[in-house]
């Protein structure tokens, strides 16, 4: 066992353990965006750092992926903690402003600013739809490609995948793409990334719908509520 | 290649190897590194092979094809041993002269490296002011071996620290060893490194370790790590063979990016070859350890250097960073220890193992020791990578070894560390650099880059620079990396570009320092160095670019428009003229001159042009236009001056009256431009004519006095009244004009008092301070300079003094002296030309130490040498006397010209606020002075300046006492002077010029100017002016060329499409 304290409160978990697992089991909040429980933490959106070591050695680490360490001081709700918190959801408000997850975050977290040039972009690149389709639909479906700004999702060579089963999966773990579905309605689109993925039934105007393995998928049901 | 299979048969090998070496007949060593390479020495290694077989040399002359050696900007260069010599940018035909010279052991004299400090050329390497200071452990090896070649390298003593290590047999020794020597991670962090290997060794052995070599060098500018695989790939094996024995490592991996591709080609001929003599392998040279190295070729993404993205590469993976703990060592490559090194560190190796912990760490300085290499380009003299002792101060880096600044202009800063490092300021250069002091001062020791920045290098685009690679480069997965970066970069971009607020200022801030905590790698927590550095120490920069809209540095486009436009105080639109003379719209041209500019013929004769010094044409290598040349064409074709500006309100009877007291140029702008405005002005002049230093210093030879009288009358109207002979703070005092009804009054008195030598006997009979020298002359006529005359000091008033006495009857000879060199003096160059032309003598680095005096009358001056000594916080050397070296030197008259400050006997009685040179205090903004109506401009606030920058505060004078008299706010925001009116180029004749060099004005024969006061420079002619425009880049059409072409184009694609 490992023992450890986190805001002052002496706490002993297994090794192993993350801190953001063990902050969570004592009570303490820590926002998070591209953890999601069944998932490996990847340390994307760095929304859960908390500070750990003391003077001038004091860090700042994303709890999701920082393992418990024996005598580890661990502040989920530092001052300096905070202002990073806030300056993130403010970049994140600057570039998914419509994603409802993040604006309840903002409100959370007490944003009330945003003082960048606005973008309206639909992916903040967490990972949670790739981490879906690898480790928990066993695809490998889509992935990352790029660095930099120039990084974005998409399948490989950027033409429909072989190995993806459309199950969805992807959209639905998604924290800023509510309005990713647009499906067939391109003009509207706010993304392409799943231009890729739509289902071959929205494709083809003439698609045989007994001919499909996957009847019925997200796709019909969607199809059946516009009816 | 036979495989060795005992450590004896290798000494054996080496011991053949060393008998069979010929010492005797000299060697040529050509370096071929990247560098070389690239300047053509490919070239030279051909010409030199086929003259060594034609001149029948084969036996009598050794050839050694090399690495880089350091001094890359000299590239290609030749070494000859053993005499040490050193050709420097060897040309095809130079080298087939050096070995011919090469039998007789002669030395071309003439192909030497030539020394611009002391003019003598240099013949040994090591006494090459670029080589002297450094202490090349690691890079003197490059010149010692050919990288492709194996025996070459075992000859040179290669390999044997690692039988030293076998024949051990204690590879804890080894960790010991390399722990004790306390070298540390010469990739940037400092780790130290034999801590590493340590914890390394200390991992269960399970399925293997590994060791890697980190060659992913990408900083802009850091090339050391290239030249040393290039250049000795052997010493990188040889450091990674004993890493691997004293951590019980199996496999190595050598991780180059694949724009390397010599280093490569060497590497993968080094590791054959190592591998077939039996380095590598299996069971090596019979000790049973076994050990492997392959290479990895990254693709050339920044983030790979970073080591957990370097071990996701190496797996295939993308090359992302993960999140440390665990370390490498403990689960590193395929989840096995590893230990990363940089390239540097692995040289250094065999080392220490050679030298011994004790003597490696004596070199630098306690917990930073051994050397370490710095690539060390931008604006220094010298560029190239230097090794030097860690400890040694940035001084003398950049000014001993890199030679100081290029040109004229002084050093501002060092970067160091690639985009995650940060700026050092100039007057931080006496920090000694390790990995502690550097990341005090803000920045990172990096791999060792260190970039050398001028007066003409903006930080704020220097960190947008940087920004922009790291928005490139960040691997994207933070999102607070990648999005910190972009935003910061959207941040700096708008204030480059005149858009940005304070407010985005401190937002710039305030996310710097989120991005530099909440990201998971180096490359994130260092990416806001470059941003906080630069914002840290050149603050003042920032908001130069965000409130005044201006870049200094003149880099910053949007902020700069036309140099020539923003770099002139009253903003000229000179490009615009130019393009007027080019077209032969002359009475435009004078119209475009005379809108900024109540004194055109004045400016056009003494201005110091600064508009040249920042000329485009110039600053990008070539010459600048003759500006005030074309300027000086265009008002001479005028007798009288023209087009005054209509104004405001005609005849205002009742008008509000200013008093402007000085009649310089600032006074008289200032009055002209009030009246033009409807304000009745009363100027006061102490002297009994208009003009102030215009017409009682600037001697008439360089502005005649008919043409100056002639302008300075054309700003004198019905709104104007100028009152000579009344002393100001006597006849009129500030208190008696507001009495009077005067409701503003601007002071612009200059500064008419020559500061005094401070030497004993200074008030003897024939020691004149400048300016009463050349008032008397230029006011009453009187010739007060005879006989042997000396002028004291180096500026334009120095150089005036010195032109007018030797004009003056009974004068014999006048000798200029100065205590510094030529270069230092601050004078127009041009007019030093000129003096010497006219047979002044100059005689500089020497200072004044006593007037010598006979009954009160000047007999002589004596005089003490001077040497140049360190350098100042301006960048330039300090005259250091030499004790003893006294002399005198007879003189009948004596001027003493170091300086001007203004006559403020009066100021004292008033409540304004004047320093102790009696400057008066004012808001540079605003040129208010601390009393209520009361503004001040021109030389009482700035000291001895410019005509045009007196003619600036004239302007500007003008604008705040109106907005002062209308009760408006004196400070408004302001906005970047753009070119804006489009005038098209002259396109008849070939546009491009035929000449490349600037047009020089005819001047007076010297003859014609004995004794004469008749103005020296002449006009240009017609054809040499339009000619001398042709040369103009019009950088103007950035801004106004309309777009139509670009259209067109566009047009053109649709249509195709």
């Amino acid at each position: 066992m490992i023992n450890m304290k986190i805001n002052g409160l002496p706490v002993s978990v297994e090794e192993g353990t993350t801190l953001l697992e063990a902050a969570k089991f004592l009570g303490f909040p820590i926002p998070t965006l591209c953890f999601m429980e069944g998932l490996l933490p990847y340390g994307a959106c760095r929304l859960c750092v908390v500070e750990i070591g003391d003077g001038p050695k004091a860090k700042l680490v994303s709890s999701c992926t920082y393992l418990a360490e024996q005598g580890l001081n661990v502040r989920t709700a530092s001052s300096r903690v905070v202002k990073a918190r806030k300056m993130i959801i403010e970049l994140l408000l600057a570039t998914c402003p419509q994603s409802k997850v993040i604006q309840d975050l903002a409100s959370a977290q007490g944003v009330h600013q945003q003082r960048f040039r606005q973008e309206h972009d639909d992916c903040i690149l967490c990972g949670l739809c790739v981490r879906m389709c690898e480790q928990q639909m066993m695809a490998k479906a889509i992935g990352f490609q790029g660095r930099g700004e120039k990084r974005s999702l998409g399948t490989p060579f950027n033409i429909k995948s072989e190995v993806c089963r459309l199950c969805g999966g992807c959209i639905y773990v998604c924290p800023a793409c509510q309005l990713r579905c647009t499906y067939n309605q391109v003009e509207n689109a706010v993304c392409n990334g799943c231009a890729n993925l739509t289902p071959p039934c929205l494709e083809k105007e003439k698609f045989d719908d007994m001919m499909c393995y996957m009847e019925p998928c997200v796709a019909c049901e969607i199809k059946n509520d516009k009816k | 290649m036979e495989k060795i299979k005992t450590i004896d048969d290798f000494k054996l090998l080496q011991e053949m190897l060393v008998f069979g070496r010929n010492t005797q007949i000299p060697t040529i060593v050509i370096s071929a590194g990247t560098c070389g390479q690239a300047s053509g020495a490919n070239d030279i290694i051909r010409i030199t092979k086929r003259e060594i077989i034609n001149e029948g040399l084969t036996d009598k002359l050794n050839l050694r094809i090399t690495g880089c050696q350091g001094f890359c900007q000299m590239e290609p260069s030749i070494l000859v041993e053993p005499s040490g010599t050193f050709y420097p940018r060897v040309s095809i035909n130079n080298m087939k002269r050096i070995i011919k010279a090469m039998p007789q052991d002669k030395v071309l004299e003439d192909l030497l490296f030539l020394d611009p400090e002391s003019g003598k050329r240099i013949e040994k390497q090591n006494d090459l002011p670029f080589f002297k200071k450094q202490v090349r452990t690691i890079l003197s090896r490059n010149e010692k071996v050919d990288p492709i070649r194996i025996y070459n390298y075992i000859e040179n003593t290669g390999y044997s620290t690692l039988l030293k290590v076998f024949e051990k047999r204690d590879p804890n020794w080894v960790i010991e060893e390399v722990k004790a020597s306390g070298l540390r991670g010469r990739g940037g962090a400092g780790f130290p490194t034999g801590l590493k290997w340590e914890m390394l060794a200390n991992q269960p052995d399970g399925k293997g370790k590994f060791l890697v070599c980190n060659a992913d060098e990408g900083d802009p500018g850091a090339y050391m790590d290239r030249s040393v695989l290039e250049g000795n790939p052997h010493s990188i094996i040889e450091g990674m063979i004993i890493g691997a024995y004293s951590t019980q490592a199996n496999q190595g991996v050598i991780y180059v990016r694949n724009e390397y591709p010599l280093a490569i080609k060497h590497l993968t001929i080094a590791l054959r070859q190592a591998h077939d003599i039996g380095l590598l392998g299996e069971n090596i040279l019979g000790t049973g350890f076994s050990f492997d190295i392959k290479i990895v070729r990254g693709a050339g993404a920044f983030v790979c250097g970073e080591e957990t993205a370097l071990m996701r590469s190496i797996e295939g993976k993308i090359g992302e960073p993960s999140q440390r703990p665990p370390f490498p060592t403990q689960k590193g490559i395929n989840g096995r220890p590893t230990a990363i090194n940089n390239v540097e560190t692995w040289a250094n190796i065999p080392v220490v193992i050679e030298k011994g912990a004790e003597e490696f760490s004596k070199v630098g300085t306690k917990n930073n020791s051994g050397t370490k290499i710095f690539s060390l380009v931008g604006k220094v003299k010298y560029t190239g990578l230097v090794e030097v002792p860690m400890g040694m101060t940035i001084g003398e880096i950049v000014n001993d070894i890199g030679g100081g600044p290029v040109g004229n202009a002084k050093i501002k800063a060092v970067q160091t560390g690639g985009p995650s490092g940060g700026c050092i300021p100039a007057a931080m250069f006496d920090l000694s650099i390790d990995y502690d002091n550097l990341a005090k001062a803000g920045t990172i020791m990096g791999s060792g880059g260190m970039i050398v920045m001028d007066e003409n290098t903006c930080m704020v685009d220097v960190a947008k620079y940087f920004m922009n690679f790291l928005k490139d480069e960040s691997c994207g997965k933070c999102f607070s990396c990648r999005k910190g970066t972009q935003r910061m970069y959207e941040i700096l971009d708008d204030i480059t570009k005149g858009k940005a607020t304070l407010a985005e200022f401190e937002l710039l801030k305030e996310l710097a320092i989120v991005v530099k905590d909440t990201t998971m790698c180096g490359l994130g927590h260092g990416a806001p160095n470059p941003v906080l550095s630069t914002i840290r120490y050149f603050t003042d920069e920032y908001k130069r670019h965000i409130i005044d809209k201006k870049c200094d540095a003149f880099v910053c486009k949007e902020l700069v428009g036309a140099p020539c436009q923003s770099a002139c105080p009253i903003g000229t639109e000179a490009w615009r003229y130019i393009a007027h003379i080019q077209r032969g719209e002359f009475d435009a041209a004078y119209q475009v001159i005379r809108e900024t500019n109540p004194l055109p013929s004045v400016c056009a004769r003494v201005c110091n042009h600064p508009c040249e010094e920042k000329c485009r044409a110039g600053t990008s290598g070539g010459q600048p236009i003759s500006i005030r040349e074309l300027k000086r064409f265009v008002v001479d074709r005028f007798s009288q001056p023209q087009s005054k500006p209509a104004r405001d309100k005609k005849d205002n009877k009742d008008a509000t009256r200013v008093a402007v007291i000085g009649s310089g140029p600032a006074g008289l702008t200032a009055a002209h431009y009030l009246s033009m405005a409807g304000y009745k002005v009363t100027v006061w002049e102490a002297d009994k004519e208009p003009g102030g230093m215009l017409i009682s210093c600037i001697p008439a030879y360089r502005l005649p006095r008919a043409v100056l009288r002639q302008e300075i009358n054309s700003l004198i109207d019905d709104n104007v009244t100028i009152k000579c002979d009344t002393v100001f703070g006597k006849d009129v005092t500030i208190d008696s004009l507001f009495d009077n009804g005067y409701k503003a009054i601007f002071l612009a008195i200059g500064a008419h008092e020559s500061r005094r030598l401070n030497v004993p006997g200074e008030d003897s009979l024939g020691v004149y301070p400048s300016i009463k020298f050349l008032k008397r002359f230029n006011l009453l006529g009187e010739k007060l300079a005879k006989g042997q005359v000396g002028v004291i000091g180096g500026g334009n008033s120095a150089i005036d003094a010195a032109r007018v006495a030797i004009r003056q009857e009974g004068v014999e000879s006048v000798t200029v002296l100065y205590r510094r060199t030529r270069r230092e003096m601050p004078a127009f160059s041009e007019e030093i030309d000129a003096c010497l032309d006219e047979g002044i003598n100059l005689r500089t680095l020497v200072s004044p130490s006593k007037i010598i005096a006979e009954n009160n009358r000047l007999t002589g001056l004596e005089l003490l040498k001077n040497n140049l000594g360190e350098r100042d916080a301006s960048g330039r050397r300090q005259p250091v006397a030499i004790p003893g070296s006294q002399f005198v030197m007879p003189l009948d008259t004596l001027i003493v010209a170091v300086g001007e400050q203004p006559k403020t006997e009066y100021f004292s009685t008033t409540k304004l606020n004047i320093d102790k040179s009696g400057i008066v205090k004012v808001d540079p903004e605003t040129l208010a002075t601390n009393l209520s109506g009361v503004f001040a401009g021109g030389d009482l606030v700035s000291g001895p300046n410019t005509v045009v920058d007196a003619i600036a505060d004239g302007k500007k004078a003008a604008v705040m006492i109106e907005r002062y008299l209308h009760g408006e706010k004196l400070q408004q925001p302001k906005l970047p002077q753009l070119p804006k009116i489009y005038i098209e180029a002259k396109t008849e004749e070939a546009t491009e010029s035929k000449s490349l060099t600037r047009v020089k004005p005819s001047s007076l024969p010297i003859e014609q100017r004995q004794k004469s006061f008749a103005e020296v420079n002449m006009r240009l002619s017609e054809p040499a002016a339009i000619e001398e425009t042709h040369r103009c880049l019009r950088c103007d059409f950035d801004f106004t060329q309309p777009k139509k072409i670009e259209s067109e184009s566009e047009k053109l694609e649709e249509i195709k499409v």
